[in-house]
């Protein structure tokens, strides 16, 4: 592991210590009454509750369905006491992101969020934030990008900042959700990373249906969670310059830095998903959810919420004599290579399920296929076939009868020996 | 993995993010010396204000309206001192021009600098002690004859003091002052109040006033040789005290006077007679000033006559609708063709007639009469105000022409010693008070130089601030403060009672709240505020207090374009390789001492400093980057 030096250039001693973050006394009472309690709720709740539980600091906020409710939920938590943090309504989402950078880069812990064109309109940001290295976190509810105004779920919105320098992963369930959000706040602000973090879920199907969610003891989180210390905040006592303008040749190795710790990030991941069960007693594989892999012939490769029908189609598709199985991406940035190259290992064919839209790219049909295969590609050994579909565009749900269709294509391509073509459309088709 | 075996070479090695200290700390930025992204650099460089350019004294307006908005009172005063010795005076007498030229007519109204500058020479005139005596040095033991102890001379005399040398002025009327006391009537300028400054100066030391004393006309008395022999310098500052003539028939009567002979006996507290029907002859100041002073002493009315149209009179504008308020009439256009008297003398009335002003290829007026006009008006007084001379038939031939003295450039009169000089009327014929002023000013500055065998120089070329080059949006518009004055019908009684009243210690500051300190930075931030990056550095909020990082300022101009004063402004970077040009680092701060010059020695050594780092980096570092120590 590279070290990411943090001195260099900084006159003396050590930066100043903040405050931690203290929580009021109706927050305690209300996280106390709820520990070890199990309670019903959506993915937008579910993220709220994270940021409640990580006692976030500032949050800023611009209304767009459908992950408005997460914002709800936390001006309710406010607005009751529960929560003690500065909650910035802001003009719309470059100045809300603006916002939650400020406030990170000055040593607060902040949470911000969007959703579709949302997410496009505040793009300008998300290199900014990334390079200046300040580990804020962005949840994500998915929604179709305009134009027509759509309400439903594509990845499109996250996937298009892929390549910003987030940290960037679908979570399938309003658990997962409340899970990843505090995993990637502990792993974003670890010193080694710093690096922000985008937890998205899909618009609905995740953020909007209920599933049961544990409720942990504070302290449980506060032991995996330490008080977030940017080790060079933006502090008057303190004086340093954040984002200075270079020379050319000045650039290059700070971008490498940045390449590096995305890499980091991957060793690190891995030590905080051990770490979260530990102390959670959930245990998280690191990248890739494989089910059913091991003797598969064809595979799924899919991530965020459809990956609870396609799971169920699997075991369908077993009972019916077809090996099939699953790898779910948990994080696609940082991409897991090798983590999905042994995942795969073995399997004939693979079909990567597109929820998104990657107009005019080497598949012709989405934007995840195209890492998903360079992975596949660099694989020792003997390589699967690789294709992709387009399915769930728009918000449409991906129904069992498609993915069994996905499964027909796939026979198709082992028995062939070739894929018919790099992305089918599913439903478009024969 | 894609980052497997990369290094960074060592000289790439950078923080975090880029993470640095601010610009704002002694190393901070170095890492990134992006001033050599510059094409233009900011570069502080005082100009002249339209103010300081138009006062013949050179007054650094500027900078006493500066104190005064902070209250610091002693140093507006002084401030002024430097310039001119005798602000109580300038400050109720002097025609302005300053306010004339001042940049802020443009925008809303000009500054009432005059009333600032009473103000504060009010303030000097009632400290116990003169707070410059103490700063005096020594007499050096050389002495300098002054002519005349009119404001030329007395200024002469106390910027002499100021550089060691004792003077001698000699006065042929009883008491000091010249026209300041025996020209301009007391409803302007209080007795007490040039008793006062005379005072102040003659408290100096080394300055003697020998009244009574007429040089070159007196049998037996001084003759230009006894100053010559007898002094290291003489400074010729006699101004115009006798009345032009008017040659009309009748023009002996008893009632008929000159204007300038009435002031005089009038300033000089002897008794004058004056009729209740006044007509005055003339067009300017005097015949203004002689009306109304007719007016308060005849208790009766007085009309001015004169060849000029209504917008030709050459009164300055107050002082006109002045002597409207208090009754005095107005006949323009019209001449004096003769003087009716009864038969013993008296005037009785005169008879006039329409006229036009008109002048010969040398300026001189020729009235042109239209014949036929002639009517009669009843009088009993007419006081002659069409100009003034001097005797001059002592000096040598050599010296005068066409009544005046003659001087170069420098003031200095054709004499084989180099040091005789001359300013004020005598020199340049009517003019103001300032002039004067200014005149005795440059005459001791170049009297020094003479009797120190240094050469004489002309003044340098200024650069006068225009309106235009302000940032005006920084300027919100703001009334002018209006001059109080007593009431006409109070004032157009006395001879004594002040016409024009002074500001108030919170007008005064008001007043001096709207200067805008044309081209002469005034401390406010702006550029330290707008800088985007930070490289606009200052201790204190002052002139001089400023610099720019020049390692790291990349030239976007953001402080030039947002300057109010347009002190700062922009230059050409290639114009700082050539060594002798005039825009250095280490000269284009500002020009003089004092609040808006001081430089703390932390900003000369940033100078120095970034001086230093601009050279180094000439030097080193072949492919155009500085250095990174």
């Amino acid at each position: 592991m590279t070290s990411v030096h943090v001195d260099h250039g900084l006159t003396s001693g050590a930066p100043p210590r903040l405050a931690p973050a203290v929580r009021t006394p109706d927050g305690e009472k209300f996280l106390n009454g709820m520990a070890g309690t199990r309670i019903r709720q959506n993915g937008c709740a579910a993220a709220a509750y994270a940021a409640l539980y990580a006692n976030v600091d500032v949050i800023t906020a611009y209304p767009i369905r459908p992950y408005t409710a997460i914002m709800m939920n936390l001006a309710q938590f406010i607005a009751d006491g529960i929560l003690d943090a500065e909650y910035i309504h802001a003009d719309g989402e470059h100045s809300q992101f603006s916002a939650a950078f400020g406030a990170g880069s000055c040593g607060a812990r902040a949470y911000t969020g969007s959703s579709g064109v949302g997410v496009t309109y505040g793009y300008e940001m998300y290199s900014i934030i990334s390079g200046a290295r300040i580990p804020i976190q962005m949840a994500i509810a998915d929604r179709t990008l305009d134009p027509p105004g759509d309400f439903g779920s594509e990845h499109t919105d996250a996937l298009c900042t892929r390549d910003m320098g987030w940290l960037l992963g679908w979570a399938a369930t309003p658990q997962e959700v409340f899970d990843k959000s505090l995993i990637a706040y502990a792993i974003g602000e670890d010193p080694r990373v710093l690096l922000p973090q985008m937890v998205v879920q899909d618009g609905y199907f995740v953020s909007h249906i209920a599933g049961e969610v544990e409720m942990p003891a504070i302290g449980q989180v506060e032991s995996f969670l330490p008080p977030y210390q940017l080790p060079f905040p933006l502090d008057p006592r303190r004086p340093v310059s954040h984002g200075p303008q270079i020379h050319p040749e000045q650039g290059p190795p700070l971008q490498l830095e940045r390449a590096r710790a995305m890499e980091d990030a991957l060793g690190v991941i891995r030590e905080k998903t051990d770490e979260f069960a530990q102390v959670f007693g959930r245990k998280y594989p690191h990248f890739v959810e494989s089910y059913k892999l091991d003797d598969a012939e064809i595979a799924i490769v899919i991530s965020g919420g459809h990956s609870v029908t396609c799971r169920a189609a699997v075991d369908r598709l077993r009972a019916a004599g077809v090996r099939i199985g699953m790898a779910r991406l948990l994080w696609i940035r940082p991409f897991p290579t090798s983590d999905l190259q042994e995942a795969l290992r073995g399997v004939k064919a693979v079909g990567v399920v597109e929820t998104n839209l990657g107009l005019g790219g080497a598949s012709y049909g989405g934007i995840l296929s195209l890492d998903v295969t360079t992975a596949l590609y660099q694989m020792d050994g003997e390589r699967p076939l690789a294709t992709s579909f387009m399915a769930g565009l728009g918000g449409e749900t991906v129904p069992m009868s498609e993915f069994e269709w996905m499964a027909g294509k796939l026979g198709q391509a082992v028995a062939r020996g070739r894929v018919e073509k790099a992305a089918h459309w599913v439903g478009f088709e024969d | 993995m894609s980052v497997r075996g990369t290094h960074i070479p060592e000289h790439l090695r950078l923080p975090i993010a880029g993470v640095t200290p601010p610009p704002t700390e002694k190393e901070g930025q170095r890492l990134f010396p992006t001033g050599n992204f510059r094409f233009f650099r900011p570069v502080y460089r005082d100009k002249t204000p339209p103010c300081n350019h138009a006062c013949p004294t050179g007054e650094q307006i500027q900078k006493y309206l500066d104190f005064v908005k902070h209250d610091r009172y002693l140093d507006g005063y002084l401030t002024i001192l430097e310039d001119n010795p005798m602000p109580s005076v300038t400050g109720r007498v002097c025609y302005h021009p300053c306010e004339t030229a001042c940049n802020r007519a443009a925008h809303d109204e000009p500054i009432g600098i005059r009333s600032v500058e009473r103000f504060l020479g009010d303030f000097g005139l009632n400290l116990e002690e003169n707070p410059i005596k103490k700063d005096l040095p020594p007499l050096n033991g050389k002495t300098v004859a002054i002519v005349g102890s009119g404001p030329g001379g007395l200024a002469c005399a106390y910027h002499l003091r100021r550089k060691g040398y004792a003077s001698v002025i000699f006065e042929a009327l009883d008491s000091a002052g010249g026209m300041l006391r025996a020209g301009i009537p007391a409803w302007h300028l209080p007795e007490e109040v040039l008793d006062k400054e005379i005072a102040k100066l003659t408290g100096l030391g080394g300055i003697e006033i020998r009244c009574g004393v007429r040089v070159g006309s007196d049998p037996g008395g001084i003759t230009l040789d006894h100053l010559r022999t007898g002094y290291d310098a003489v400074f010729l500052a006699l101004g115009q005290d006798v009345g032009r003539r008017l040659d009309v028939e009748g023009g002996r009567s008893r009632g008929v006077l000159g204007a300038l002979e009435f002031l005089r006996e009038t300033g000089l507290g002897r008794p004058v007679k004056v009729g209740r029907n006044v007509l005055v002859i003339g067009g300017g100041n005097t015949a203004s000033d002689a009306a109304r002073s007719a007016v308060r002493l005849g208790g009766g009315e007085a009309t001015i006559v004169s060849l000029e149209s209504e917008d030709e009179l050459l009164i300055v504008p107050e002082d006109l609708e002045q002597a409207r308020e208090e009754g005095v009439r107005f006949r323009p256009q019209h001449s004096l063709v003769r003087v009716i008297a009864d038969g013993e003398g008296n005037v009785t009335g005169a008879v006039l007639c329409q006229a036009r002003l008109a002048k010969d290829e040398n300026g001189n007026v020729r009235p042109q009469i239209s014949e036929g006009t002639e009517f009669e008006v009843p009088c009993d007084t007419i006081l002659i105000a069409i100009g003034q001379v001097q005797v001059l038939d002592w000096l040598p031939e050599s010296f005068t022409e066409r009544g005046l003295v003659k001087a170069d450039e420098y003031g200095r009169v054709p004499d084989d010693s180099e040091a005789v000089f001359a300013g004020g009327d005598v020199m340049r014929g009517p003019s103001m008070v300032v002039d004067a002023l200014g005149d005795g000013k440059r005459a001791a500055r170049d009297i020094d130089r003479v009797l120190s065998a240094q050469p004489l120089e002309p003044d340098g070329p200024v650069e006068v601030m225009p309106y235009e080059r302000l940032n005006t949006a920084y300027f919100r518009h703001a009334p002018r403060t209006p001059v109080p004055l007593t009431p006409a019908g109070t004032r157009s009684k006395s001879q004594k009672v002040e016409v024009t009243l002074a500001y108030s210690r919170e007008e005064a500051v008001a007043e001096a709240d709207r200067c805008m300190s044309c081209g002469v930075c005034n401390g406010c931030d702006n550029c330290y505020i707008v800088c985007p990056d930070i490289s606009v550095m200052r201790d204190a909020r002052e002139n001089g207090r400023y610099s720019i990082r020049t390692h790291y300022c990349k030239g976007c101009l953001v402080c030039v374009q947002e300057c109010p004063t347009g002190c700062l402004e922009k230059v050409p970077e290639l114009d700082f390789d050539e060594p002798d040009a005039v825009v250095r680092m280490e000269t284009a701060f500002a020009p003089y001492d004092g609040a808006h010059a001081e430089q703390a020695p932390f900003t000369r050594q940033l100078i120095e400093d970034a001086i230093a780092e601009y050279d180094r980096s000439k030097t080193v570092q072949p492919n155009g980057r500085g250095v990174t120590p």
